[in-house]
């Protein structure tokens, strides 16, 4: 143990000075006090390394669309660049915040389609990306979290939600097709035809353990 | 019979927890117990896995619903990690298997630390007496529970209910309008570090002190020295547009005759007004008596028990999608939450643990670590640990409570995670 003269106060830590008045503390008796806590040491810069990249990021976005927009012709190339910009971010921040895997790729398959089509729109040729891109991602994905859920019954109620809300998702290029958006109507028909079976299964073919997860997702 | 499969709806002081929990704000606070011995870290983390089936509570992970989160069961096993220097850390459940609770070891300290939305302290508390009782059979101690450890009686529901919901009344609700709070800045310590520094006292003389001198409660006591302190040390609160006000969360159990493992405390709150200047400590003191005296009512609690139930029961609210909730509970959190009040003071009260724990634990700490300054206080056998946290580089306020508890006559014993070198780091 050790005193301070200055604020009588007694101290059970390994401090020198006493953390109140900086006065050079007085061993008391034999007793040896340690300290009692982790000890800190540096921090990595890893936030400054991230703050870093999403700067880069921006900066390269905005010269792109400076330059390209310099050149007094509609903004092309230089949207291309940005979509890839904010993609990288997004699916930086994605990866990186631990959630399921299954969550995870969900997510990247979304942001991925968004941006193919973005890419699209941005050279005027978007029809690859709604025809082909779109339909087979999204059905793939459908595809695998269903095997995922018949295969690993034990954690189905964690693929629930992923399953659902790309289930919703696949019914949207059967809507393309409706509003003559597509040239290749084939591959957005499966997609729609698929996600629609899918759908019909989570709603009508409920087990007891289904329902208490309907209740537990879509309690108010 | 224990169900395997059961979930829960977030109780209403948990709800805003987990949409505006971060790094600099992490909601989580911490019990310590130190042993007279070194910890053998397999047999604490065998404790843990032990009696996590029977507290339902806590073996539950985080899910998000269409409205609202809530807990579902948790079945993955357990890991006990060695204690990090940054105390009160925020941690993201992912990452440990889906509980929203550490369990730390570090020489002879067995630390809880909790995520609030699980519970309050006074859950907490059963928990961690049960972890280290578990601990001590499996060390091969015989150890009579005297009916102090929770894991050694049969389960009931009622540890598991809500007692916001099963307290709301519709006819008591009232329009709860809190106005901003004077706070405390200062430069903030690096990567969300928290200073802890303990002031260990002699119960005894504690309470000769606060009881027949001053007649007064050791809560009462340490609110009316913290808000004097403040008035005294800092230079800018006089004059202030806004108040002081010092929270303190009540256990709601014994008003309620409550059971419950979850959250289930309310803030009440001394208030000091910044346009005086002849605050004495006696006044100040007096003026704290008589606020406690007049919102620790059972009436006024139901009252905002039902106002605080009552908004979550808001139909529009309700059908918000959760991710809409929590972009507005962030912003309304920024907003409000931390304007409202200056610092807490958190008094769990004497740590109630059978007798063969004694001479076995030897300290106790409780922290919460929130913004400003917070104090806690926690008693075991015949001493009292006055916590001081805060992530702020300003010592002056607590030096005026130690030196006047000093003044007072009381022998004081310091500890603290603070070591020299650490203000290169930090």
């Amino acid at each position: 143990m050790k005193y301070c003269k200055s604020c009588h106060v007694h101290y059970d830590t390994s401090l020198e000075h006493c953390i109140l008045c900086n006065a050079e503390l007085e061993q008391e008796g034999d007793h040896i006090s340690i300290y009692k806590f982790s000890e800190i040491s540096k921090r990595p810069l890893s936030k400054f390394f991230i703050r870093l990249f999403f700067f880069i990021n921006i900066v390269s976005a905005l010269i792109c669309l400076y330059l390209d927009f310099r050149s007094g012709l509609p903004l092309t190339w230089s949207l291309v660049v940005t979509i890839t910009n904010i993609y990288v971010i997004i699916m930086f921040t994605v990866l990186v915040v631990p959630t399921l895997w299954t969550s995870k790729m969900t997510k990247s398959i979304i942001v991925t389609v968004m941006a193919v089509i973005l890419i699209g729109l941005a050279i005027r040729d978007y029809s690859w990306a709604i025809d082909f891109v779109f339909p087979i991602a999204v059905g793939t994905n459908i595809l695998l979290i269903s095997i995922l859920i018949v295969t690993n019954k034990k954690k189905w109620y964690d693929y629930f939600a992923g399953l659902t809300i790309i289930t919703l998702i696949g019914l949207i290029p059967g809507l393309f097709n409706l509003i003559n958006l597509t040239s290749q109507r084939l591959p957005s028909f499966i997609c729609f035809t698929y996600a629609l079976f899918t759908l019909l299964g989570i709603i009508f073919l409920p087990s007891k353990s289904s329902r208490e997860e309907f209740k537990r997702r879509f309690h108010v | 019979m224990k169900k395997k499969k059961y979930w829960y709806k977030i109780d209403n002081a948990g709800k805003i927890f987990p949409a505006v929990s971060k790094d600099a704000r992490s909601n989580v606070f911490r019990l310590s117990f130190y042993l007279d011995e070194m910890v053998d870290l397999l047999l604490l983390e065998e404790a843990v896995n032990k009696i996590l089936p029977r507290f339902e509570t806590f073996a539950v992970q985080l899910k998000n619903g269409l409205f609202w989160n809530y807990f579902a069961a948790n079945s993955h096993h357990f890991k006990i990690a060695l204690e990090p220097a940054q105390m009160c850390k925020y941690f993201k459940p992912m990452n440990n298997h889906g509980f929203l609770f550490k369990v730390y070891y570090l020489n002879n300290k067995i630390t809880l630390e909790t995520f609030h939305a699980l519970t309050d302290g006074a859950g907490a508390l059963h928990f961690l007496k049960s972890i280290v009782y578990h601990y001590f059979k499996l060390k091969g101690y015989k150890i009579d529970h005297e009916g102090k450890i929770l894991s050694e009686k049969p389960y009931s529901k009622k540890e598991s209910e809500d007692n916001f919901v099963s307290n709301y009344d519709k006819a008591m609700r009232k329009n709860l309008q809190e106005e901003k709070a004077y706070h405390i800045e200062g430069e903030h310590f690096s990567h969300h570090w928290f200073l802890f520094i303990k002031a260990k006292v002699n119960t005894k003389a504690l309470i000769e002190l606060v009881k027949h001198k001053y007649h007064a409660t050791i809560t009462q006591f340490t609110t009316a020295l913290l808000a004097y302190s403040i008035y005294k040390e800092t230079n800018d609160f006089i004059g202030h547009k806004n108040p002081l006000k010092i929270f303190v969360p009540v256990n709601l159990r014994p008003y309620f005759d409550s059971v419950t493992l979850r959250n289930f405390s309310l803030y009440i709150k001394g208030s000091y007004a910044s346009d005086r200047t002849d605050w004495t400590f006696e006044n100040m003191l007096e003026l704290t008596k008589e606020q406690f005296a007049d919102q620790l009512n059972k009436d006024k609690l139901q009252s905002r028990i039902s106002s605080l139930v009552g908004f979550e029961k808001n139909t529009w609210l309700r059908i918000m999608p959760l991710f809409i909730k929590t972009i507005a509970f962030k912003i309304g959190y920024n907003i409000l939450g931390e304007r409202i009040s200056s610092c807490s003071i958190s008094n769990l009260g004497i740590v109630d643990l059978p007798s063969g724990f004694k001479d076995k634990i030897i300290d106790v700490d409780f922290v919460n670590a929130a913004y400003g300054l917070s104090m806690t206080l926690i008693s075991l056998d015949d001493y009292t640990n006055f916590i001081f946290s805060t992530p702020v580089k300003e010592l002056a306020i607590i030096n005026h409570v130690i030196s006047f508890l000093v003044q007072e006559g009381l022998d004081i014993t310091l500890d603290t995670n603070f070591k020299e070198g650490y203000d290169e780091i930090l």
